[in-house]
């Protein structure tokens, strides 16, 4: 009995609560077997469904749970149409049920994304499920923005079937011979994906008697890439080329992109291969925290009508905090708030919310402090006590990370910190050109949420920093900052404790040294050239060596004299190489004005990724850099003694 | 048809234009028969490797000519893979170390330990040394330099080492003392002219004496710079007229533009324009600290007396931080905006004393 209860525990839903029930299960196994009630024996851990009937335990019970999980959906959508969910209507799963599924949005309005955003992928799924021609949408954004949700609720509302693809576990059952396992297994993922792809739109599906309503219109799905095309692209993009040449379904990726990640959608999809096969995409946004509130709160009225036992409800300074903590994450926040939610027996006084302290502290200064202050305060709090339960890490999307330093925004001292300021002991009359209001941001903060190292950071606020100052003084500083911050983070060697040092002085030099606050209003911000030019630069050097070996010159007068003079004679070169290195390199345009270097502007969306790969590169390379500049400097120190 | 440079320049020591005297010392040092290690240097364009390559062909006869470039393969201890370039005869072998980047140690010590274990095969006619000619000694990594030290000794029987720099100021001392220094002046404006003048006949031109003077001006003694005018020249115009323009590199004309729209406008608009132009030279192959000193050479020309040393010292400062930084441009970039807020200062100081 014991055996198959827990069998059965671990095949209900991957909730928590199923980890829990199996230990304990486990646990009792241990005693003798008339301790088998659980109720009897002395529990380590308080069982959180103590409260459920006490059937449940038994095997038939939980089939009986389980056969019921096949149908659910039809359920819940009675239940919906049937207005109250009936509190009598407890179900024996009840507990085990995450409420990221059981409240899952069924309408359109229930969805937590923007009109707009749903109607885009609404109109592409219209217009490619009544023809028969195919085609492919990517969905991206960030991880639990509704992506999939989106594509369940649409493709439920207008009928169409959703084939989706999932990745084979084991790809063959042990029991296959070593040969099967050769010819069939090895390659499956990739052939199986291929396979699945062209069954999916070649063959309906059965007509199954009840399957009534059943239509035509197909729809497939991939959410799970097999882990071969993260490798190697170039195989996905050959499957996708032939598909979009015979496919009579559209076929939809949903891709979750996070600006920490390893930024495989640009891999798995370019922006070349979207052209040629004229995907289209549609990326979504972090859900808005407004939404998010509308979202939970409605959660709660459900749940509380559900069960009014045993459920401490967050008040709504917590509901707040983990809006803006969860940042735009529904899945995790609704998960976060099960467990704020979760009735505590016993642990009533370590409750794993600061709710207690969250409040007081704003409550009792409020008054004494000007409304400024106490946005900070409530900003000081969102980012330093980032709530303990169901916090993500807050990252900043690069271009706002940029906009925070290069915009400075300080606070305006109003009339009642003037005179606070004055009080404090402040600078003295000579430094005085260098007192500053308090920033509103922390700058350090901003570079650990940008994903970015600080190297990088520091180059992307060289490219854009000029556009944010006025003043010739404020630029002589700023610049001398950066330059500070360089030569701070050179020796590759202390690189790493050094890199942060660097970040910080290249940040708060540009936030102190942009003395006249204009606001500037809206700038494009661009990525950092000097990727481009340095490695332009060295691999240009590289060519001319190779090229021109056989003059026997050093780099130096290789690259100064003779390069740019051979474009100025008629010497028939060697090789066709030659020739057009030197048309490229040798000759200046000197009328042009220099506009060989687009800029490529940053946009809101631009996220670490790509520039992620940059930076390695950069990285390396810079080593290079670093160490051959180390020997001009160690030999300079030699002479120098 | 190859360049002037190379198909006037001169073959043997006593065939050399100019410091005929320091060419017939050398041929006394060489008469011998053994001669000690040697540390040519001197600024670019002098000749150095001319007369280098003349000393090595008074010692081994013409086949110090016969070139070829190898392409070799150096496993470091560390299982890194080094590639380099170098230039053999029978008798020779040259190699820029600094190619190899940190690695150079490895680079020097492998190749001339495989050059001076193999003994010469007929030593009774030829000499019982190879010569191993190493560039831009000025370049290496204290490492390197100290490797070779240790080598120069080790294998003093079979080998001699000819190393070439531009300066001894990044040489260290023990190297310098192991070796017979010697300097290679940069040529008089008048030897360029001559050298120029011969150089046309052969070539069957007429040079005007005062075109001579003017290129010779332009390439500051520089010979090898002077020759490619001349012949850019040539190739500009010919017959040669006397107020003909000398033809400059590119980037000497755009580094120049640079620091006129330097000079001409302060504010960070124009910085940001000279970025871009900064860009584009280092995209042409211009080394960060060859831009850095022209661009104060020029804009010192625009420079009040009482500015230059300011300037001078802050070309300096931010030199120095190019070479310890990763990044250039940060730094050329901060000497500009030094030099707009300096410049900027004294201009309106200028006008304001003006005014009263």
């Amino acid at each position: 009995m014991y055996l198959t209860s827990n069998g059965l525990a671990s095949s209900a839903p991957p909730a928590p609560r199923a980890v829990r029930q199996e230990t304990q299960s486990t646990m009792s196994k241990v005693p003798l077997r008339d301790a088998a009630a659980p109720g009897r024996v002395k529990h380590w851990v308080d069982p959180s469904f103590s409260d459920l009937p006490e059937k449940s335990f038994s095997a038939p019970g939980r089939r009986k749970a389980s056969q019921s999980l096949g149908s659910r959906p039809e359920q819940k959508r009675q239940k919906k149409k049937g207005l109250e969910v009936g509190s009598g209507q407890l179900l024996p799963d009840d507990q085990d049920e995450p409420w990221v599924e059981r409240y899952s949005p069924r309408t359109q309005a229930e969805l937590a994304v923007h009109k707009k955003k749903i109607e885009e992928v609404e109109n592409w799924i219209r217009a490619h499920t009544d023809t028969p021609k195919g085609g492919i949408l990517i969905l991206t954004g960030p991880s639990g923005c509704g992506k999939t949700a989106t594509v369940q609720v649409l493709s439920t509302e207008l009928g169409v079937r959703v084939q989706e693809w999932t990745n084979p576990s084991a790809p063959e059952p042990f029991s296959s011979t070593k040969h099967d396992w050769k010819t069939n297994g090895f390659s499956s993922q990739l052939g199986q994906f291929q396979e699945f792809l062209l069954r999916a739109h070649k063959y309906n599906c059965l007509k199954m008697k009840g399957d009534a309503g059943a239509t035509e219109k197909k729809l497939v799905l991939v959410e799970d890439f097999p882990n071969q095309f993260y490798r190697q692209p170039g195989s996905l993009h050959a499957i996708l080329r032939h598909f979009v040449r015979s496919s009579r379904c559209p076929l939809l990726f949903v891709v979750s992109d996070s600006p920490s990640g390893n930024g495989s959608f640009r891999s798995l999809f370019p922006r070349e291969l979207q052209e040629e096969l004229g995907i289209a995409c549609i990326s979504f946004n972090p859900v808005a925290p407004t939404t998010m509130m509308k979202v939970l709160n409605s959660i709660l009225a459900q749940e509380a009508g559900r069960s009014c036992r045993g459920m401490s409800r967050p008040d709504q300074t917590a509901l707040e905090s983990l809006c803006s903590g969860s940042s735009g994450d529904v899945r995790s926040a609704i998960n976060s708030l099960q467990f704020l939610c979760l009735p505590e027996p016993s642990l009533e006084k370590e409750s794993p919310w600061p709710k207690q302290k969250a409040a007081p502290p704003q409550g009792r200064r409020a008054p004494a402090l000007t409304n400024q202050r106490m946005k900070r305060c409530k900003r000081g709090k969102e980012q330093e006590d980032l709530p303990a339960v169901g916090g993500r890490d807050v990252s900043l999307v690069l271009f706002r990370a940029l906009g925070k330093v290069l915009h400075c925004k300080r606070e305006h001292p109003s009339g009642a910190e003037a005179a606070e300021d004055a009080s404090a002991p402040g600078l003295p009359d000579h430094l005085l050109r260098h007192h500053r209001s308090a920033l509103l941001i922390n700058p350090e903060l901003v570079v650990e949420r940008s994903h970015m190292s600080g190297d990088m950071f520091n180059l992307y606020l060289y490219q854009n920093y000029l556009d944010f100052f006025s003043e010739m003084e404020d630029v002589v500083r700023a610049s001398e900052y950066l330059s500070d911050a360089d030569l701070l983070t050179a020796e590759w060697s202390s690189r790493s404790t050094m890199g942060d040092y660097g970040s910080s002085v290249a940040t708060r030099g540009l936030l102190h040294s942009n003395s006249h606050q204009v606001s500037v209003g809206f700038r494009p911000l661009h990525k950092p050239s000097w990727l481009l030019v340095s490695k332009q630069h060295r691999d240009n050097c590289l060519a001319a060596r190779s090229l021109f070996a056989d003059f026997c010159l050093t780099p130096l007068s290789l690259q100064t004299q003779l390069v740019p003079y051979l474009a100025k004679l008629v010497n028939p070169l060697r090789s066709q190489a030659q020739i057009s290195f030197i048309q490229d390199v040798g000759q200046m345009s000197l009328r042009r004005p220099p506009g060989r270097l687009k800029l490529e502007t940053l946009t809101d969306k631009d996220t670490g990724p790509q520039e992620e790969e940059d930076g390695e590169e950069e990285e390396g390379e810079a080593e290079g850099e670093v160490l051959l500049e180390d020997e001009d400097m160690m030999i300079e120190e030699y002479t120098s003694d | 048809m190859s360049l002037w440079v190379d198909k006037y320049r001169p073959t043997s020591l006593g065939k050399l234009d100019y410091h005929k005297e320091q060419a017939a010392q050398l041929k006394n040092l060489v008469q011998c028969g053994d001669f000690p290690h040697l540390l040519v240097y001197g600024p670019s364009g002098a000749g150095k490797k001319t007369r280098i390559m003349c000393l090595l062909r008074e010692l081994y006869g013409a086949g110090v000519e016969k070139l070829r470039i190898e392409h070799q393969t150096i496993v470091a201890p560390s299982k890194k893979k080094i590639e380099i370039n170098t230039i053999a005869s029978n008798y020779h072998l040259e190699v820029n170390p600094s190619d190899a980047g940190n690695q150079d140690r490895v680079v020097i010590q492998e190749l001339i330990k495989t050059v001076a274990q193999s003994q010469q095969i007929q030593s009774s006619t030829q000499r019982e040394f190879k010569v191993v000619l190493l560039t831009e000694v000025d370049r290496l990594t204290k490492d390197a330099q100290h490797a070779l030290r240790r080598t120069m000794e080790k294998y003093m029987g079979t080998c001699r080492l000819i190393l070439c720099s531009t300066s001894t100021s990044k040489v260290i001392d023990p190297i310098r003392s192991r070796c017979l220094a010697v300097r290679v002046p940069l040529p008089s404006p008048e030897e360029v002219c001559s050298v120029l003048t011969s150089a046309c006949k052969k070539e069957g031109l007429l040079l005007p004496p005062e075109l001579a003077k003017k290129i010779s001006e332009k390439s500051g003694r520089n010979l090898r710079k002077a020759l490619l005018m001349c012949e850019a020249c040539r190739v500009q115009q010919y017959p040669f007229s006397v107020d003909q323009e000398v033809p400059e590199a590119d980037w000497e004309v755009y580094l120049r533009e640079t620091a006129n729209a330097i000079v001409s406008q302060q504010s960070p608009q124009r910085l940001l324009e000279v970025r871009a132009r900064l860009y584009e030279l280092l995209t042409h192959c211009i080394p960060p600290d060859i831009i850095m000193k022209g661009l104060v050479k020029e804009l010192l020309n625009n420079c009040d007396g009482q500015l230059k040393t300011e300037v001078a010292h802050m070309a300096a400062h931010y030199e120095h931080r190019l070479q310890l930084g990763s990044k250039a441009i940060f730094h050329l970039e901060a000497f500009v905006a030094k030099f707009m807020a300096v410049y900027k200062k004294f201009m309106e100081d200028g006008l304001d004393a003006m005014m009263f």
